[in-house]
């Protein structure tokens, strides 16, 4: 006999007491250990995303939405800048890489980008199987042209005019390298093929590109991050597609029809990226952003919102510690002749003391136990939103430190709500509570 | 009597009434027990019987006089080291019992021990006092002699010099209580334990060859 043993026995004689106010603790400690794993979570996630990935150039707008879309493969493009800023970046002595990347359809939810071969190169993205896609400048300059000619011919059907006769251009295969996830969960392999939907997300009415099939060369290994979920194209294909003609009124003796969403500098040294950085966002046609920043702000409006579910869950937890004060100390009017006998036996006030507050500590420890597997078990459901809403999931068996410290607060408030009992149990007449009952 | 078990010498213990003034409940001059004594302490309802006893137990303290136990003067201890002194050397068997309802049989005896460090075997005690075959009921599962005799196994289970009875068949049949009565003889018999019990039933007294009245220890 020890006094855990008497403290088990006086939890299990009010089961539903003990009951309802461990689930009470569970349930704030499940919800704090949720938010901290997902936002934990969800933030290394996005700044793992954004390693290599030093300045991305879009149209001006949003920075964050260009670096959603960019980076993330989130959200909208803002829109499109000219491809004459790709080549002047690339030929910059102080850009290591400049990779353009053009945006607009899906395969199953999963994006579609267009880029050229330099993206796996720069980015550093290893091939689990196969090979890179074939994508050449020459390719994709005829690519603009027949992407202007295609927009020429859409003006003149919308006036009523003759189309003139398109020219004959020379295509490269459509090729694609797909992320690992999307290899996952489509099941697409290295050799086969797939057509496109119209739209970044998906929709029932989209159009499909159905003349347009891609073949896929590579699977990528997985990286952690968005780049899993996305299907890389050679960006001369993209530009093959009706539809993906980029400019409603093309301007004459335009030597270079083209345009990207999008386009992510690596630098030959940091020092140029403010310079770079003001001089695009000094210009009319581009905006620059920095990535890191862009997740940092993120985060700190999530901040926030976190702050406030916290300070929820805290609230939750400080009720929970309320009603077992308030439960416990309730009982002591029952429970003051089995004090007093105890004390007849021989068991000093001090005791009783640490009895009563080893009954609140438990029943705490205990919700703080079962909170902590809950909020585990909130993150593995939570994950198929997260997916949806991010593109990323979190591991939901791995621990945070953070755990550890949300169970010993949990004890530590079973610990100041056990005092109260405790101390009016330690007052306990021991005479008048042994006399017999009548 | 230096080897005496209990000595009580000008013991004086009063409550403060609703009106303010003060009712003296007990006066003793001089009482004294000795190892392995066994008296009836007799005295009408509410003639200060259990506030004597747990006087003598350390429960409750005297407004003067002194109490020795073994030789301890208990009201000299600070509160914490009289409870240890009261676990390890005086066994307590109450009228109604009082065994906690959520242990076992064996759990109350040995919840007992707990506190007075005691080395005795809990199982044998039981199986002594006939409770072999109920060693893991709770004392609902248990006739109400049943109980009296979990309650006299806890009390002697840290083999006590001193066993307090306060009226312990008062809540039992003419039978049980007869045979409680003579288990608990027997039993502080057999381990020289000086036994103080207090009745105000006749059939009792007539078991104890020393029967003293409340009344002649002032």
């Amino acid at each position: 006999m020890n006094l855990f043993k008497i403290v088990t026995k006086n939890m299990r004689q009010r089961a539903l007491a003990t009951t309802l106010t461990g689930i009470s603790v569970a349930l704030a400690v499940a919800l704090t250990v949720a938010i901290v794993h997902i936002k934990r979570g969800m933030q290394q996630r996005f700044e793992q995303s954004t390693l290599g990935y030093e300045m991305v150039i879009g149209a001006k707008g949003s920075p964050l939405q260009l670096v959603l879309n960019t980076v993330f493969n989130l959200d909208i493009s803002p829109g499109n800048i000219p491809w004459t800023l790709v080549e002047k970046l690339q030929a910059d002595r102080r850009v290591k890489a400049a990779v353009p990347f053009s945006v607009g359809d899906n395969y199953r939810g999963f994006r579609i980008i267009g880029t050229t071969g330099a993206f796996g190169e720069t980015f550093g993205y290893k091939l689990a199987e196969g090979r890179w896609f074939t994508c050449s400048i020459e390719a994709l300059r005829d690519a603009f042209k027949e992407a202007l000619e295609h927009s020429q011919e859409r003006i003149a059907k919308e006036k009523g005019d003759a189309p003139a006769k398109p020219a004959a251009h020379h295509h490269n295969a459509a090729e694609a390298v797909i992320g690992a996830t999307v290899a996952q969960e489509t099941g697409l392999r290295v050799g086969q093929k797939f057509i496109a939907a119209h739209g970044v997300e998906v929709s029932p009415n989209a159009e499909e590109h159905t003349d347009n099939p891609w073949t896929i060369t590579g699977i990528l290994a997985p990286t952690g991050t968005a780049v899993d979920r996305g299907l890389y194209i050679n960006l001369d294909s993209f530009y093959h597609i009706e539809g993906h003609e980029v400019r409603d009124a093309p301007k004459d003796n335009d030597p270079d029809p083209g345009q990207v969403s999008a386009i992510a500098l690596k630098l030959r040294s940091p020092i140029h990226a403010f310079p770079i950085y003001r001089e695009i966002n000094d210009g009319e046609e581009a905006m620059a952003a920095f990535p890191a920043v862009e997740v940092r702000k993120l985060f700190a409006i999530v901040g926030n919102i976190d702050r406030i579910l916290l300070a929820q869950a805290i609230l939750i937890g400080l009720v929970a510690g309320v009603a077992i004060a308030v439960s416990i100390y309730n009982s002591m009017s029952e429970r003051r002749r089995e004090i007093a006998i105890l004390r007849a036996l021989g068991a000093r006030r001090g005791t009783i003391f640490a009895i009563v507050v080893l009954e609140a500590v438990a029943i705490c420890a205990a919700g703080a136990v079962a909170g902590v597997a809950g909020g585990h078990l909130i993150v593995m459901v939570a994950n198929a939103a997260l997916r949806h809403v991010s593109g990323f999931t979190v591991a939901p068996l791995t621990m945070e430190v953070a755990e550890l410290w949300v169970v010993a607060g949990s004890v530590a408030l079973g610990a100041l709500a056990g005092i109260g009992p405790a101390w009016r149990a330690y007052r306990t007449e021991v005479a008048e509570n042994l006399a017999p009952t009548s | 009597m230096n080897d005496a078990v209990l000595s009580l010498r000008e013991v004086r213990k009063s409550y403060r009434e609703a009106d303010g003034n003060r009712l003296d409940v007990i006066q003793v001059g001089q009482f004294e027990l000795a190892a392995g004594d066994q008296i009836a302490l007799v005295g009408s309802s509410g003639s200060g019987k259990s506030t004597l006893l747990n006087l003598i137990a350390g429960i409750l303290l005297p407004d003067a006089g002194v109490v020795c136990v073994n030789g301890t003067d208990i009201t000299q201890l600070p509160e914490a080291k009289r409870d240890r002194f009261r676990a390890g050397n005086i066994g307590y068997v109450f009228q109604s019992f009082n065994l906690l309802q959520g242990f076992t049989a064996l759990e109350n005896v040995r919840l007992g021990q707990m506190f007075g460090n005691g080395t005795g075997d809990a199982v044998e005690l039981l199986k002594k006092v006939g409770l072999a075959h109920r060693l893991h009921h709770k004392p609902r599962a248990l006739s109400v002699g049943e109980q009296q005799r979990v309650a006299i196994a806890r009390a002697l289970v840290n083999a006590p010099a001193l066993v307090l009875a306060d009226e312990p068949t008062g809540s039992l049949d003419a039978a049980n209580g007869t045979a409680v009565l003579e288990l608990l003889r027997q039993v502080c018999t057999e381990g020289r334990h000086t036994l103080l019990m207090v009745t105000h039933d006749p059939a009792v007294m007539r078991h104890f060859e020393r029967v003293v009245r409340l009344e002649e220890l002032r």
